[in-house]
C-alpha cells in the first residue's frame, strides 16, 4: 500500500473505531438512564409507579392506572409521555395520578430519568 | 420648563438609585429574613383555606422544611436556610393554589 | 343607584348560595347509596360494612379466619372495664350517657344546636371525665378507643342513624365535610372521593381499596398495621386517626383529632352509612 492509502485506512478505521466506542458509550448511557429511571419509579417515596400501575419487574402492583407497556407505541412521542408524568391533570383535571412535576414530587431530573425507563416498557 | 427638566432629572437618578441595588447587596442573612417572613405568610395563608401540606412544618414529618430552616439559619448557615424555606414556601403556595381550585369541589365532580 | 348595587350584590349571593347547596344531605345520601350499589350490583346494603372484604374472596377468606377469635376481644373488655370503674368523685360514665352501654353509639355524631358544633362519641367521652375531674384521654387509641370500641359492640345490629337537622349553621357543618372528603388535597393531589368513590375494588399495591358507603360502621378499627407498631399489640384506634393517617399518606397536613374539620367530616361521612348496620369494632389489615 502507499503511504497515503496507508493513512487514509488508518484514519477511516480510527473513525469507525471512535463511532463504534461513541455509540457504544451511548449505548451505555441510555441503559444507565433506564435503569436509574427504573430505580425511581419502584421506589416508594420517589415515583411509587407499582401503587398504580403494572410494570414489567415489578411485584404487588397496583391496578389503578393502566399497565404501563407498549409505551412507545401509545406514546410515540416521548416528550407528551414526559408531560403526562410532569403534570396528568392537564389531560383529565380529576386524575388519580399525582402531578410528579408540576408539585416537585420528582426533581425534573428524576422525571427525566423515569421518562426514559417508561417509555422503554 | 427648568422645573420640569429638574423633576425629570431627579426621577432618573432615583429610578436609576432603585435599579443599581441588586438583590444580591442584600446579606445572607437580611434575605433569609425576608424569605422566612415571606414564606410564614405563605404558609399562614395556606393553612387558613385548610390545604396545608405534610411536610413544610408538621412535627411528624421527616422533612420539616420551615423548622429545619430556621435551625440551619440559627447555625449561621443561611444557604441551606435559604434553600429548604424555598421548598417551604413552594409549597405552601401550591397548597393555597390548590385549595382554591378545589373550591367547588362536591359529589358532582364524580358523578353523584 | 345604591338599591340597584344592593339587589344585584343579594341576587350574586343567593345564587352562590345555591349553587353550593346544589344537593340536600338526603340528596346526596340517595345518589351516594345508588352508586355503590349499581357498583357492586351483588352486594346487599349491610355487605358494605365488611368494607374491602366483601369485594375480594382471599381477603374475605384471611379476614374471616381472623374474625373467628378477633385480636381486638381483650380490648373491648378493656373498654368495659372502663365503662364499669367509677370515677375519683363517685360517679361513673353511666351518669353522662345513661344506664344502657348498648344505647349510646347510636347517637352519635350529632348536631349541637347551642354550641353550633358537631358532637361525636369520642368528645362526649372526654368530656365526661372533664366534668367529673378525670384526666381525659389521649383521642386517636388507647382507653378512649377502647371504651369507644365496647359501645360500638354493645350497639351491634343497631342501624346508623345520624340526623342532620334543619338548621343553616348543620347544614354548613354538612357542607364542609362533604367539601372536604371530595377535595383534592396534599402534594400527591387526592381526594378521599379518588380511592374511596372512584376506585374501591382496585388495588393499590397490595392493599384492595374499599367503597365509603359502610366506611365507618366497623369504627373503632382495629388494624393489624397498627398493631404490628404498638407495644402490646393493640390495634385499636379512632376513626379521626385513620383520618390523620390518610391526610397523611397523601402528603396534606393532618388535622388534630376532634378539630372542627375532622368533625364535619364525620357528620358527612357517617351520614353516607345511614341504615346500615354497626359492626363495630371490625378487624383490618
Amino acid at each position: 500500500m502507499t503511504k497515503a492509502k496507508q493513512r487514509f485506512s488508518a484514519l477511516a478505521g480510527s473513525l469507525v473505531l471512535l463511532t463504534g466506542l461513541l455509540a457504544a458509550t451511548q449505548a451505555q448511557a441510555a441503559d444507565d438512564a433506564i435503569a436509574a429511571g427504573k430505580k425511581i419509579a419502584f421506589d416508594r417515596k420517589k415515583g411509587n409507579c407499582l401503587a398504580c400501575h403494572q410494570i414489567e419487574g415489578g411485584t404487588l402492583m397496583g391496578n389503578i392506572g393502566p399497565p404501563l407497556m407498549a409505551m412507545k407505541y401509545r406514546f410515540p412521542d416521548k416528550a407528551k409521555l414526559r408531560a403526562q408524568i410532569w403534570d396528568a391533570t392537564r389531560n383529565n383535571p380529576r386524575t388519580i395520578m399525582p402531578p410528579f412535576g408540576k408539585h416537585r414530587i420528582l426533581s425534573e431530573k428524576e422525571i427525566d430519568l423515569v421518562t426514559e425507563f417508561i417509555h422503554s416498557l | 420648563m427648568k422645573r420640569l427638566i429638574l423633576t425629570f432629572g431627579l426621577a432618573l437618578v432615583v429610578a436609576g438609585c432603585n435599579a443599581t441595588t441588586p438583590e444580591k447587596a442584600m446579606s445572607l442573612e437580611d434575605q433569609y429574613k425576608a424569605a422566612l417572613a415571606r414564606t410564614q405568610a405563605a404558609v399562614k395563608k395556606a393553612a387558613s383555606v385548610e390545604g396545608e401540606w405534610r411536610d413544610i412544618r408538621w412535627k411528624k414529618s421527616k422533612k420539616r422544611y420551615l423548622p429545619k430552616a430556621i435551625e440551619a439559619a440559627k447555625a449561621g448557615d443561611y444557604q441551606k436556610a435559604l434553600k429548604l424555606l424555598s421548598i417551604a414556601e413552594f409549597q405552601a403556595k401550591m397548597g393555597y393554589e390548590q385549595a382554591m381550585a378545589e373550591k367547588d369541589a362536591g359529589p358532582w365532580l364524580y358523578g353523584l | 343607584m345604591k338599591k340597584i348595587a344592593t339587589l344585584l350584590l343579594s341576587a350574586g349571593l343567593v345564587a352562590t348560595a345555591t349553587q353550593v347547596l346544589a344537593s340536600t344531605p338526603e340528596e346526596d345520601l340517595q345518589k351516594f347509596r345508588a352508586y355503590f350499589q349499581e357498583k357492586f350490583p351483588g352486594l346487599k346494603l349491610d355487605d358494605f360494612g365488611n368494607g374491602a372484604y366483601a369485594l375480594d374472596e382471599n381477603k374475605r377468606l384471611q379476614w374471616e379466619s381472623m374474625e373467628e377469635f378477633p385480636p381486638y376481644e381483650e380490648f373491648v373488655d378493656k373498654g368495659r372495664e372502663i365503662w364499669e370503674k367509677p370515677f375519683k368523685n363517685g360517679k361513673s360514665f353511666a351518669d353522662c350517657f345513661g344506664p344502657d352501654p348498648s344505647k349510646v353509639r347510636v347517637r352519635y355524631p350529632h348536631w349541637d344546636p347551642e354550641t353550633k358544633e358537631v358532637v361525636t362519641l369520642e368528645g362526649d367521652i372526654n368530656k365526661c371525665l372533664k366534668e367529673n375531674g378525670e384526666k381525659p384521654f389521649k383521642w386517636k387509641k388507647g382507653p378512649i378507643a377502647w371504651l369507644s370500641a365496647f359501645f360500638g359492640y354493645e350497639a351491634r345490629g343497631q342501624k346508623i342513624n345520624v340526623e342532620i337537622p334543619n338548621d343553616p349553621d348543620a347544614i354548613k357543618a354538612y357542607e364542609h365535610g362533604r367539601h372536604f372528603f371530595y377535595a383534592k388535597r396534599g402534594q400527591l393531589n387526592m381526594a378521599c372521593a379518588d380511592c374511596h368513590v372512584k376506585y374501591p375494588g382496585h388495588f393499590i399495591r397490595g392493599n384492595l381499596l374499599s367503597p365509603a358507603l359502610g366506611h365507618v360502621t366497623h369504627f373503632p378499627v382495629y388494624r393489624a398495621k397498627w398493631a404490628k407498631k404498638s407495644k402490646d399489640g393493640d390495634g385499636l384506634g379512632t376513626l379521626h386517626r385513620r383520618y390523620g393517617g390518610c391526610n397523611k399518606q397523601v402528603r396534606a397536613r393532618p388535622f388534630k383529632a376532634q378539630s372542627k374539620v375532622y368533625r364535619d367530616l364525620e357528620f358527612f361521612h357517617q351520614y353516607m352509612s345511614n341504615g346500615l348496620t354497626i359492626n363495630a369494632p371490625g378487624y383490618r389489615e
